[in-house]
């Protein structure tokens, strides 16, 4: 399979394209939830660090897989079969629920003002 | 969307590494489904995370941003509730892909999305608790 193969898939809806189009849509989101954390900062302390560190990982994490997921779903569309990215559903789908779960930890802990 | 060709597929396990076989199991063995089916459950999914991200935002935005509105239990009440939809959301994205992609490859019914009624059902919660409190503080 060469670069140009990978390239110009046969497909003319461009499945490859909107996949990482969505994966990048997704990726601002979380950078967004980032900046909202850090309203947090000023008033709880530490933990909201953590937040915005966990979600600029997951943000970067899709960031810097985006050339590679391009190229395997272009790559799936030419063969005829693309391995479902298990790994990444997983790590995102946990990723958020984890920041939920802290979100949670932060406003229930913190004092009634 | 629409297949117009069929997905050849292969047999899973074999000689393939272990990640693979790893992967194999957790998806429920059967075929590889048309590629473009994959990559729509993965959007799919996708769009279900920010769902949750949405609902992350508006949890943390309420809880920030209100303190001149709100008093500091509907408030916190509030956000609270929206992470909670927001964890549940993301956990069922997760699921959800996982039974798709499972029901794509043993070429059995898609199943029904059960986060559906869960977001309709919380958004509507939310929205009670807003309205139960703007018509008490209005009496």
């Amino acid at each position: 399979m060469t670069v140009a193969q990978v390239r110009y898939h046969a497909d003319p809806g461009l499945q490859p394209e909107r996949t990482s189009l969505a994966w990048g849509r997704t990726m601002f989101a979380l950078v967004t939830v980032s900046l909202l954390f850090l309203r947090w900062l000023p008033v709880y302390g530490w933990l909201p660090a953590v937040l915005i560190v966990l979600t600029l990982l997951t943000a970067g994490g899709v960031y810097f897989s985006q050339r590679s997921r391009y190229v395997h779903g272009g790559r799936g569309i030419a063969e005829g079969r693309v391995r479902p990215d298990i790994g990444a559903v997983m790590v995102t789908g946990g990723a958020i629920g984890v920041l939920a779960l802290l979100g949670m930890v932060v406003i229930i802990a913190s004092p009634l003002d | 969307m629409k297949a117009s060709q069929s997905s050849p597929g292969q047999p899973a396990g074999g000689d393939r590494p272990r990640r693979h076989r790893v992967t194999d199991r957790v998806l429920g063995g059967g075929e590889e489904p048309d590629p473009r089916f994959t990559l729509a459950n993965e959007r799919t999914f996708l769009a279900w995370i920010r769902t949750a991200l949405a609902l992350l935002a508006g949890g943390i935005a309420v809880e920030a941003f209100t303190t001149e509105v709100f008093s500091p239990e509907i408030r916190k009440t509030v956000a609270v509730l929206l992470l909670l939809l927001a964890m549940f959301i993301a956990g069922g994205a997760c699921f959800r892909w996982l039974n798709v992609e499972r029901a794509m490859r043993n070429k059995t019914p898609l199943p029904l999305p059960l986060i559906i009624p869960v977001l309709a059902l919380g958004g509507a919660v939310v929205s009670a608790v807003f309205i139960v409190f703007v018509l008490l503080r209005d009496g």
